[in-house]
């Protein structure tokens, strides 16, 4: 009823669209629209390769002092989760289970799609703990054996209000993925495609702090499949998240350089 | 001033003094070695957290960005806050960057120029743009100033000059004005209707001239 003009000629409006000239109700409308035709989306999509190139045309040297200005911005400034309307579209085409996992953590911005998320997280919950049933540090396994009991626990967290997701590469090969929240002092790891151990050494997980270096658990042998996702508690503000290469029997300290070294 | 790489674009992974990476600590440059698909890359390492990777992309499109915002704002300071904006938003939101919905420079110039967009059409709700009656003929001839030597620039100047008068007004009030469909066939006293297939017709056009049809 709001929109008779859009539903008989929508095409007509690609254009004035593509150049940001039309008003914020009518581009809402036409956004309802693009999203029911593929079409549309299309040639939407051609023309802003055409109106960037206006843009390009125009470029010109920066005031000096804006980079650092940017620069020091970015250094202080959290990035936003992806959303949203694309999840399901993107979720049915990956393939292997590293962009899975983002796709997973991608939804989180999403809160209807978190149900899924934590069912699908249980689930290999308790695969993780196959996993991690070698691991030998006394205090820790007691605390991952807790942890991966209740994997509720970690839905917990995915859903936490204050969860924030972060993405790591690790030097050699292999993406870590955390979701962390402060309130719950508590973060969720998982990884994929870690780079192969011999069998006598083994992934070593960490938090860092003011309260000394914690050993949060240990990965025997990472197989090119997802690891985790794993309970760390105890999180507190300021800790680091670290990964270390240690000999299988487990260390109390980081013996190794970091692989990863994330500040939460 | 510069610290880029010799050769420029491959992004370098972030090395935290103190943590030295294991097993070697090059992520595999991107083989295309394409500028513009290397933006793609680069803002896939950017959503990351890369900040190696940010600042080559601002190397990239900082100048673009300026370019498009102070051509449509024109007020300098104006500018360059809305430029540092959309340069942030670049950083907060490259996740959202999808290589299937368009190249990387068009989702930043995308961003840009809606966020100039918005800045007008915010401060003009205060006060009336100044010169409105004049603007008419400014963008285009600001375009033709701005040839230089760019033979890109040139590209674009010229498909401007292969159109119509009426679509290449609809596109300079449009794009580079900052005004409505509404507002553009109000200065050119032609029907709503009229501007808005011109619009169409006229980017369909220059897209062809172009050459850039996804």
């Amino acid at each position: 009823m709001k929109r008779p003009q859009l539903e008989r000629e929508p095409h007509t409006l690609a254009g004035a669209y593509a150049m940001d000239a039309i008003s914020a109700e009518d581009r809402a409308r036409f956004e309802r629209h693009l999203a029911r035709c593929a079409e549309c989306a299309q040639e939407i999509t051609s023309l802003r390769e055409a109106t960037a190139r206006l843009a390009t045309a125009t470029a010109q040297t920066p005031p000096p002092g804006l980079k650092e200005r940017v620069m020091a911005a970015a250094a202080t400034t959290r990035q936003r989760f992806p959303v949203t309307a694309d999840v399901p579209a993107r979720s049915a085409r990956v393939k292997d289970a590293r962009i899975r996992t983002r796709a997973w953590f991608g939804s989180l911005a999403w809160r209807g799609r978190l149900v899924v998320a934590a069912g699908a997280v249980a689930t290999v919950a308790v695969l993780g703990a196959a996993v991690v049933a070698g691991i030998s540090n006394g205090t820790m396994r007691q605390q991952l054996s807790q942890a991966q009991a209740s994997s509720q626990q970690v839905a917990a967290v995915l859903t936490a209000r204050d969860a924030t997701m972060m993405m790591r590469t690790v030097g050699g090969g292999g993406t870590v993925t955390i979701v962390m929240s402060h309130t719950m002092h508590a973060l969720v790891f998982t990884a994929a495609g870690l780079h192969a151990l011999p069998a006598s050494r083994a992934y070593e997980l960490w938090l860092i702090g003011s309260a000394g270096d914690r050993p949060v658990g240990m990965f025997p042998q990472a197989s090119n499949h997802m690891v985790g996702p794993v309970i760390a508690s105890g999180l507190r503000s300021g800790d680091r998240l670290a990964l270390t290469v240690e000999p299988a029997g487990g260390t109390s300290r980081p013996t190794s350089p970091m692989m990863l070294d994330l500040v939460l | 001033m510069d610290s880029a790489s010799p050769g420029g674009r491959t992004p370098k992974p972030q090395k935290p003094p103190g943590s030295p990476r294991f097993w070697g600590d090059a992520i595999p440059p991107d083989p295309a070695g394409n500028p513009l698909s290397d933006l793609g890359a680069q803002l896939g390492l950017v959503a990351r957290g890369d900040t190696a990777a940010f600042d080559a992309v601002y190397e990239q499109i900082a100048s673009s960005v300026f370019g498009v915002v102070k051509r449509v704002i024109r007020d300098p300071a104006q500018s360059e806050e809305v430029t540092q904006d959309v340069l942030l938003d670049i950083w907060q939101d490259a996740s959202k960057f999808d290589a299937e919905r368009g190249s990387a420079v068009a989702w930043v110039m995308t961003l840009a120029h809606r966020r100039a967009v918005d800045r007008v059409r915010s401060v003009q709700k205060e006060a009336e743009r100044e010169r409105r009656v004049a603007t008419a003929d400014i963008p285009y001839d600001e375009v033709a100033e701005a040839v230089e030597s760019s033979l890109e620039r040139e590209r674009v100047w010229r498909c401007l000059a292969s159109l119509t008068e009426l679509q290449r007004e609809s596109v300079t009030l449009a794009y580079y004005g900052g005004y409505t469909y509404g507002q553009v066939a109000g200065l050119l006293g032609v029907p709503t209707g009229t501007i808005k297939t011109r619009m169409r017709d006229a980017l369909i056009r220059l897209r062809d001239c172009l050459g850039v049809a996804s």
